[in-house]
């Protein structure tokens, strides 16, 4: 089965159906839910990336700091996913063709995958060298802003 | 000048034209609009967070403030500049648009709250950072910079929804 074939079926489901029979301004507020997901998730991204480059909250334990930004993260992780399926199904054809949607996901894949492994390892200690430190927040935050920034322009593409 | 007139001779200035037209320009502006709300929503949002007491508790609101500061600032100057292009480029639909105005009202009242906070708290190291339950006046203004910056995120949302039809 190709995968147009599974978009295919995607926005043909019931609950496609169902999201697209709803009012305009119900798509509206799954744009801002996925818009409030996105600002905790780079919010907190920013808030770390900071730390590592020492231009804020030097002052915190890079641990202490990790550990209050994650339940920020997984919540608009959360959000982002929730109303992403909301926009995504009612229109999964007409996103199939876009290279823009697939670069985004690519991304993702890659910003989540750093997450789960590297980033979950290097922030457990207190200390970390200088340069590795400034390459985690230079790779961060261009992965994790390159996620945001494709998903604005997918729309005009 | 009407109203219109000023929204037209917005509407037709060099850099609204530019980006009205360029197929390029526009996304691109859009694209930095959205980092710039996550350097200003986003940094204020954990802010008021600490203010309201719901993170890092345990560090004093002035260190965050401190090392906050100038990136908020910058943010707030980056999503500010680039909204004022957005909006050229559309003015004469935006001016007409009870939801733009909104917005505009819930920027300023959240300017007003941001600035009062800042007079009569933020600068001060007063005995009030080390309790572990900020002041009323304090957790107010953080609640009420919440509420008033969701607004103005949810406003500028609804913008291209329910304008579509001007």
């Amino acid at each position: 089965m190709s995968i147009f074939s599974v978009f295919n079926q995607l926005q043909n489901s019931s609950v496609a159906n169902l999201i697209s029979r709803q009012d305009h301004l119900f798509g509206a507020g799954a744009q801002l839910l996925h818009i409030t997901g996105l600002i905790l998730v780079l919010a907190s991204i920013l808030l770390v990336s900071m730390r590592l480059l020492g231009l804020g909250l030097v002052r915190v334990p890079l641990p202490q700091l990790v550990n209050a930004t994650a339940r920020f993260i997984w919540f608009g992780l959360i959000l982002l996913a929730l109303s992403g399926i909301v926009i995504f199904l009612p229109a999964a054809e007409h996103y199939y063709p876009n290279p823009v949607f697939w670069l985004k996901f690519g991304l993702l894949a890659f910003a989540i995958f750093l997450h789960l492994t590297w980033y979950r390892q290097f922030t457990k200690a207190e200390s970390v060298r200088p340069i590795i430190a400034r390459g985690t927040a230079a790779l961060l935050l261009t992965t994790w802003f390159g996620v945001a920034y494709a998903a604005r322009f997918i729309g005009f593409y | 000048m009407s109203l219109q007139e000023i929204a037209q001779w917005l509407n037709d200035t060099d850099i609204g034209i530019a980006v009205r037209e360029s197929v390029y320009a526009f996304p691109i502006i859009e694209g930095a609009h959205l980092i710039g709300l996550a350097l200003s929503l986003g940094l204020i949002l954990f802010v008021d967070l600490r203010l309201i007491g719901f993170f890092l508790r345990e560090v004093a609101v002035t260190d965050i403030l401190q090392s906050l500061r100038r990136w908020l600032l910058l943010g707030f100057g980056l999503t500010l500049v680039t909204g004022i292009v957005l909006f050229l480029a559309e003015a004469s639909k935006l001016i007409f648009l009870p939801v733009f105005w909104l917005k505009v009202v819930l920027i300023f009242l959240a300017g007003l709250n941001a600035l009062w906070f800042e007079l009569k708290w933020g600068r001060q190291a007063g005995s009030w950072q080390q309790q572990v339950v900020l002041p009323t006046g304090v957790r107010f203004a953080g609640w009420a910079s919440l509420f008033l910056w969701f607004g103005v995120l949810s406003c500028g949302r609804l913008i291209p929804y329910l304008g579509a039809g001007l």
